[in-house]
């Protein structure tokens, strides 16, 4: 009895320390001030493992169609550069000062079952934004078959593949 | 009720931008043109007609092609050249 009225007490104690700490406003949430290790490693393991989680489920359409290229070239280069760069531009200013820092996807081409989550979803306090209630699951394809190319195109190739000239309305179909 | 038009105007405006926010044709123009002369000057021996990013950037550049050609008053109905 008393073991349990000892271990109610600590859970109590750690709350309450917990709830002085949130409202203490000593945690720094600066974008420029790294999260400490532990924390770091926290939130990095719980969003790996709630998009692994979500997306195991998902099923990958064929991708190496050349028209899912074209569709999804001109949306990359018009709405995620800026965070996740392009070839032959290594960083630019959001690339550098978000926090966490968005991934270069000219590097290496990651799951396209991730890729399709969470360009559809986002991801919360990460910078990342929900296209998933303006853009259809086709459009998001198109993106994620070019993403799937990226890291092996070099810069005359993404220009050709990405630009958006005058007839291009970005939509092919 | 004059003092509601501004923010009813307001609200009205809000709506408007925010159903375009996301319509592809807000896209057009705002890109430059593909710049397929790069492509001539890419080893042909090491291309992958099979290569899906091979055969993106050739359909890119035909219609860029054709465009061009129809500007210069050659019209897919005819490839004969002018006299």
């Amino acid at each position: 009895m008393k073991t349990i009225r000892t271990l109610l007490f600590a859970a109590i104690a750690a709350c309450a320390g917990l709830a002085a700490f949130i409202y203490s406003g000593s945690y720094p949430v600066g974008a420029d001030v790294r999260h400490t290790a532990f924390t770091h490693w926290a939130l990095e393991t719980l969003r790996d493992r709630s998009i692994d989680r979500a997306a195991a489920s998902i099923e990958v359409p064929a991708l190496d169609d050349p028209e899912l290229l074209l569709m999804g070239g001109p949306d990359y280069n018009d709405m995620c550069t800026g965070c996740h760069l392009k070839p032959g531009l290594e960083e630019s200013d959001l690339s550098v000062g978000l926090y966490p820092a968005p991934p270069d996807l000219t590097e290496k081409a990651a799951d396209p079952r991730r890729q399709f989550w969470v360009i559809k979803h986002g991801i919360k306090a990460s910078g990342m934004p929900a296209w998933g209630p303006t853009h259809d699951d086709q459009r998001i394809w198109a993106m994620v078959a070019f993403l799937q190319k990226l890291p092996d195109l070099n810069a005359q190739q993404y220009q050709i593949l990405t630009a958006r000239d005058d007839d291009d309305a970005g939509d092919h179909h | 009720m004059k003092s509601l038009t501004a923010p009813i105007l307001l609200a009205a405006l809000f709506t408007a931008t925010a159903t375009q926010a996301h319509d592809p044709s807000l896209h057009k123009n705002k890109g430059e043109k593909p710049k397929c002369e790069a492509m001539e000057n890419m080893d042909h021996s090491k291309m992958d007609p099979n290569d899906p990013v091979m055969q993106a950037m050739m359909k890119k550049c035909m219609d860029q092609l054709h465009e061009e050609s129809d500007s210069a008053g050659h019209h897919g109905d005819s490839h004969q050249p002018e006299k």
